[in-house]
C-alpha cells in the first residue's frame, strides 16, 4: 500500500532519523547501518541531535506523567515536514498510538502527534510500503531468520515488509522459524518486574531459533534482539543476532568507521 | 473464591517449577489456539461476525438498562422468578434463601465462572446443601479441593495419574491410566446425582432480551442435564450477558465455541426460556434467575466499560504467552490470562490486584483473538496508569522513572551520561555482554547477559562525522 | 428502594445519555447461505461434529444401524410415546438385534441397560451440523438427554442453512427447551483428550428420511 504524501516522488526525500535511546546507547551501528541503507535509496537524512527517548517506558509501565515530558520533548525535537524514519518498529507504535493517548486532553498536543504518527515509520515499512524497494542491495550472506517483534508486527502491522527485504538479499538463506510472532517475553519493564516469566518466555524464542539452523537471528526491534541475544551470549549457543537495518547496510556496514 | 492476586509473582515462581503443570501447559494452550486458528481460517465472514458482535455488544452496554428490563420484563412473563444481587454477599444470602425456600439438600451444577466470583458453593454448602459440580473438570478439581485454572478447562494442570487417584479415594473406583474409563466413572457417578438433585445450577452464556432466555452452551452435556431434570433450576449470570435479540444468538453462537476449542459448535446449546409449561413432560417447575452486579455497574460507568463485552471464550488465555508459562492458578482469582489482568482488578479494586496488569508484556497477542475485539493491551497499560493515580507504586519505581525523565529532558545530560557509562561498561566487561547487575536489573541477569553500553553512542559519532545539523 | 431499583438507578446512571438504542439486528456478520445440496452440506458438518449419518434405502440404514447399535452395546430402545416416526424405526429394529423396548420413564429411573433413545428431529441446521429438538408442545428431550446412543429421525426436508432459520419460529415465544445437538457429548478436560460421553449420548446418529 503506497503512501501518499503529497511529496514531489521525483523530488529529494527528506528523512529526520529517529535513531531511539537504546540503539544510540548500546548499539550505534544500528543507527549508522539505517542512515547507510536510507541513503542508498535517495533519501537525505537529517538526524535531529536534541532528540532523547519517545517516553515508552514510562508509558508502558503507568508513569505517564514522566512519558507524557519525553513525549513532548519528542514533538518538539523533530521537524515539521519529511517524513521520520526509525529502527525500531516499537518505538514507531509508541509515537503513533501511545501519543494520542497521553495527549488526549491536550488538544494542541494532540494535534502535533497525530501529524507526526502520520509521518512516521519503521525502516523496512519504509523501505517497502514508501520508497517501493524490491531489493535492498545488501551483500550480507548467511542463513537467516527472523523474529516478528510484538509492536511491528502488531501494533504496526508490518508483517511481510521485512521478510519481502530478506528475501531479496541473494546471499541470504532466508528461514521461517515457528511461532515467529509469539513475544520473546522482554516487554520493557515486564522482564524486571517478572524476570523468571519473561525468561521462560526468551528460552521458548530460542528454542524456535535455534531449531531453524540459522546462524544469525534478526528483527525490527533492538529490545528484542538484546534480550534474545542476552540469553544466547549467556548460554554461548552458535547463532547470532542482528538487527535488520544492519543487514541490509550489509557486510560493508559500519567498515567507514572502523576506518 | 479467595482472592490471591497480589501475588502474582510468588505464585508465577511456583508455577514456573512445577513440572507437571508445565507438562500440561505445554500439551494444552498450545492445540487449543492451533484449533482455533484453523476454525477461524475456514469462516470467510469471521471477521465480519466478529465485528457485529462487537458492535452489538457495545450498543448492550449503551442501554444496558434497557436491554435488562426488556430481558427480565419477558423472563418473568415465562416463569422465571428474577432476583438482583448488588454484591458477593448478597448473591449467597440469596442463593442460600433460594435453596432453603425450594427445600433443597442436593444441587448439581454446571460451570459457572460467575458463581465462583461469590463463592456459590461455599454458600449453599453454609445453607446445609451438597453441591456437585458436573463439568467434569469442574468436577475433578472440586474433589481435588482445589480452584479451576482455566476458564473452559479447569483441571487443564491435572494428570491422569492424579485424576484416577482423585477417584480411587473419593468414589472408590479402581485405579486405571484410560482416559474413557475415567470418563465413564465420572458419569456414572454424575448420572446418579442429576437423578435425584433437587436443583440444577448453571451459569449462563447470553441472556436473550427479547425472549427472555438463558443460553447454555457446553460440550459434555451437563448443562442440559441440569436444566431439564431436576425439580428447580436456579442460573447464576452478570447483568452483562445480555444479548438484545434471539435474532443476534447466531451471530454469538459462530464466535464462541470457535474462539474457545475452534470447534464450529459445540454439543450442546440449551436455549431455556421460563419454566416448564403445562403438559411438559420434564422441565423445571421452578426456575430462578440470580442477576449479579457485583462491580459490573461500577465498570460500565467508567472507561473500561468494554470489557463488559467478554463472552468468556478463554481465547486470550490461550494466546497469552505469560498465561502460558505460569497458568491460570497464578493470577489468583476467578479469571485469568489477559481477560484476568484486567478483569480482576476491576471487580475486586485495583489495590487488591495491581500485580496483575503488570503481568503483561503487551505482546497483544490477545487483542488480535478476541472475538468481540476488546483492547486487551489498552486497557492494561490504563490500569497501570491508575495504578500510579492511586499511590501503588513502589517508591523505588517512581524515583526510578523520574529520575530517568529527568535525564532524557536533556539531549546534553543525557550525552554526559551515557559517556560515563560507556566508559565504566567498556573498563568492566571489554565490551562482552554483563552477567551481573544490582537490583532492578538482578532479575534480567540471573539468566541472561545485559548489553554493555557503546564507547561511542550514535550521537557523538555523527557529530565527529557529519557535524551538528540541527 | 429494592435492588433491583436500585441497580436500575445505577445502570441508568452509568448508561446516560446515549440514544436510541439498535432496533434491528445489525447487517452483516452470517455467512453466505451454503451452495448447493444444503443435505449434503449437513452430512459433511454432522460428520465433523462426530455425529453418523444413515441414509438411503431404509431396509440397508435399518440393518446398519441394527449393526451399529449392537456394536455399542446397546440392548433397550426407548421412544416418545407421541412420535410416530420413532416409534416405526425403533420397532422395526428390534429383530436385528436383540433389543428391548422400554421407556424413557423406566431409563430415567434408573436403568442398567444400554439404550439407545430414538427421537424426531424437529428441524437440521447444515452450517452447523446441528439436530434440532425443543420442548414445544410438550415433547420430552430424554432420548437425546439419558440414553447412551441418540438416534435422531431427520426428514431431509427440515435441514436448513443456516442457525437463523432454525430460531426464527422461536422468536416470539420460545418452548422452555430449545436444544442445539451437534454430534456426541464430548470432553477434553482431561489431558486435553477428546472422549465422548461425558454426560449425554457416547454415540449420536442421525437417519435422514423422505
Ligand atoms: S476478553 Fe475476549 S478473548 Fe478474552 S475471554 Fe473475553 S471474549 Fe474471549
Amino acid at each position: 500500500m503506497p503512501y501518499t504524501t503529497g511529496m514531489d516522488p521525483k523530488g529529494p526525500i527528506p528523512v529526520s532519523l529517529f535513531f531511539t535511546c537504546l540503539a544510540d546507547a548500546f548499539s550505534p551501528g544500528v543507527c549508522t547501518a539505517t542512515v547507510e541503507v536510507l541513503e542508498r535509496f535517495g533519501a537525505t537524512v537529517r538526524v535531529p541531535l536534541s532528540q532523547t527517548c519517545c517516553g515508552q517506558p514510562a508509558f508502558n509501565s503507568g508513569n505517564r506523567k514522566e512519558a507524557r515530558a519525553m513525549a513532548r520533548k519528542f514533538l518538539l525535537s523533530f521537524p515539521d515536514d519529511g517524513f521520520i524514519v526509525t529502527p525500531s518498529g516499537s518505538c514507531a507504535a509508541m509515537v503513533k498510538h501511545g501519543y494520542p493517548v497521553l495527549f488526549r486532553d491536550e488538544p494542541r498536543m494532540l494535534a502535533r502527534a497525530r501529524a507526526i504518527g502520520e509521518r512516521i515509520f519503521e525502516l523496512s515499512q519504509f523501505l517497502v510500503d514508501v520508497l517501493g524497494v524490491t531489493d535492498p542491495k545488501s551483500d550480507f550472506s548467511g542463513k537467516v531468520t527472523y523474529h516478528d517483534s510484538c509492536h511491528l508486527r502488531r501494533g504496526l502491522g508490518v508483517i511481510e515488509a521485512p521478510r519481502k527485504l530478506l528475501r531479496a538479499v541473494p546471499g541470504i538463506e532466508f528461514v521461517e522459524m515457528e511461532e515467529s510472532d509469539r513475544c520473546c517475553g522482554f516487554g520493557g519493564v515486564f522482564s524486571l518486574k517478572y524476570p523468571q516469566i519473561s525468561c521462560k518466555m526468551t528460552e521458548r524464542k530460542v528454542e524456535r531459533i535455534l531449531a531453524t539452523g540459522a546462524s544469525y537471528v534478526t528483527s525490527g526491534d533492538l529490545g528484542c534482539l538484546l534480550n534474545i541475544g542476552g540469553l544466547i551470549s549467556r548460554i554461548g549457543y552458535p547463532v547470532k543476532t542482528i538487527h535488520l537495518a544492519e543487514i541490509l547496510a550489509g557486510k560493508t556496514a559500519g567498515k567507514e568507521d572502523a576506518g | 473464591m479467595e482472592l490471591n492476586a497480589n501475588a502474582f509473582g510468588r505464585n508465577a515462581r511456583k508455577a514456573l517449577l512445577d513440572k507437571t503443570l508445565q507438562e500440561a501447559l505445554g500439551r494444552t494452550t498450545g492445540r487449543f489456539q492451533a484449533h482455533r486458528d484453523a476454525a477461524v481460517a475456514a469462516l470467510p465472514e469471521f471477521e465480519a461476525t466478529r465485528e457485529r458482535a462487537s458492535r452489538i455488544k457495545g450498543d448492550v452496554l449503551d442501554h444496558l438498562d434497557t436491554y435488562l428490563a426488556r430481558f427480565i420484563e419477558e423472563a418473568e412473563k415465562r416463569g422465571t422468578i428474577v432476583h438482583v444481587a448488588r454484591d458477593a454477599a448478597q448473591a449467597r444470602e440469596i442463593a442460600a434463601r433460594i435453596a432453603w425456600e425450594e427445600g433443597i439438600t442436593l444441587a448439581v451444577k454446571s460451570k459457572s465462572m460467575a458463581s465462583e466470583e461469590v463463592s456459590f458453593n461455599e454458600a449453599l454448602q453454609g445453607a446445609g446443601v451438597t453441591v456437585v459440580e458436573s463439568d467434569l473438570g469442574e468436577f475433578i478439581i472440586q474433589l481435588a479441593g482445589e480452584a479451576p485454572s482455566h476458564i473452559i478447562a479447569p483441571a487443564v494442570h491435572k494428570t491422569r495419574e492424579e485424576i484416577s487417584l482423585l477417584f480411587e479415594r473419593h468414589l472408590g473406583e479402581p485405579r486405571t491410566d484410560s482416559i474413557p474409563e475415567l470418563v465413564g466413572m465420572a458419569r456414572k457417578h454424575l448420572r446418579a446425582k442429576f437423578l435425584s438433585a433437587g436443583m440444577g445450577v448453571s451459569g449462563g452464556n447470553f441472556l436473550v432480551a427479547d425472549t427472555g432466555s438463558v443460553v447454555l452452551v457446553t460440550n459434555e452435556g451437563n448443562g442440559r442435564m441440569g436444566t431439564v431434570l431436576p425439580r428447580v433450576h436456579l442460573a447464576v449470570v452478570g447483568i452483562e450477558k445480555v444479548i438484545p435479540r434471539m435474532a443476534d444468538l447466531p451471530t454469538f453462537l459462530r464466535l464462541l465455541p470457535r474462539s474457545a476449542s475452534g470447534q464450529v459448535i459445540s454439543s450442546y446449546v440449551s436455549i431455556v426460556t421460563g419454566t416448564r409449561r403445562a403438559g411438559d413432560p420434564e422441565g423445571p417447575e421452578r426456575m430462578h434467575l440470580l442477576l449479579l452486579d457485583c462491580g459490573r455497574s461500577a465498570i460500565l460507568e467508567g472507561k473500561y466499560r468494554e470489557i463488559l463485552k467478554c463472552i468468556r471464550c478463554a481465547a486470550c488465555l490461550n494466546s497469552c504467552p505469560v498465561y502460558q508459562s505460569v497458568g491460570g492458578h497464578a493470577y489468583g482469582w476467578v479469571y485469568s490470562g489477559p481477560i484476568g489482568a484486567v478483569l480482576t482488578p476491576l471487580l475486586v479494586g485495583l489495590p487488591e490486584a495491581a500485580a496483575l496488569p503488570d503481568a503483561s508484556t503487551l505482546c497483544g497477542a490477545c487483542a488480535d483473538v478476541c472475538p468481540v475485539k476488546i483492547p486487551l493491551p489498552d486497557f492494561l497499560l490504563e490500569l497501570r496508569s491508575d495504578a500510579r493515580e492511586q499511590g501503588l507504586k513502589t517508591p523505588g519505581e517512581i524515583a526510578a522513572m523520574k529520575g530517568y525523565a529527568g535525564v532524557m529532558k536533556r539531549a546534553g545530560l543525557l550525552e554526559a551520561i551515557e559517556r560515563i557509562a560507556g566508559v565504566l561498561g567498556q573498563f568492566f566487561t571489554k565490551g562482552k555482554g554483563i552477567s551481573g547487575l544490582p537490583y532492578p536489573f538482578s532479575g534480567w541477569t540471573e539468566r541472561r547477559d545485559f548489553p554493555a553500553p557503546a564507547a561511542e553512542p550514535f550521537r557523538k559519532q555523527w557529530k565527529i562525522k557529519r557535524g551538528v545539523t540541527r | 428502594m429494592n435492588e433491583r431499583e436500585s441497580l436500575f438507578r445505577r445502570l441508568s446512571a452509568a448508561c446516560g445519555e446515549r440514544g436510541a438504542a439498535v432496533e434491528e439486528p445489525l447487517p452483516g456478520g452470517a455467512p453466505t447461505a451454503p451452495e448447493g445440496d444444503r443435505v449434503a452440506l449437513f452430512a459433511k458438518t454432522f460428520t465433523a461434529a462426530g455425529g453418523v449419518l444413515l441414509r438411503g434405502p431404509v431396509e440397508k440404514a435399518l440393518s446398519d444401524l441394527g449393526e451399529m447399535l449392537r456394536s455399542e452395546g446397546v440392548t433397550a430402545l426407548f421412544f416418545p410415546e407421541d412420535d410416530a416416526a420413532a416409534r416405526e424405526i425403533a420397532e422395526a429394529l428390534v429383530p436385528f438385534g436383540p433389543f428391548n423396548l422400554t421407556t424413557g420413564a423406566e431409563v430415567r429411573g434408573g436403568s442398567a441397560a444400554v439404550t439407545a433413545g430414538f427421537r424426531a428431529a424437529e428441524a437440521a441446521i447444515a452450517e452447523t451440523g446441528t439436530i434440532v429438538e425443543t420442548s414445544a408442545g410438550g415433547k420430552t428431550l430424554l432420548p437425546g438427554l439419558i440414553a447412551d446412543v441418540h438416534v435422531s429421525i431427520v426428514p431431509a426436508a427440515s435441514v436448513v442453512a443456516r442457525m437463523e432459520e432454525a430460531l426464527a419460529a422461536f422468536t416470539e415465544d420460545p418452548p422452555r427447551n430449545i436444544s442445539f445437538l451437534s454430534g456426541p457429548s464430548k470432553t477434553a478436560d482431561i489431558e486435553q483428550t477428546l472422549t465422548v460421553g461425558a454426560h449425554g449420548p457416547k454415540k449420536a446418529i442421525a437417519l435422514m428420511v423422505g
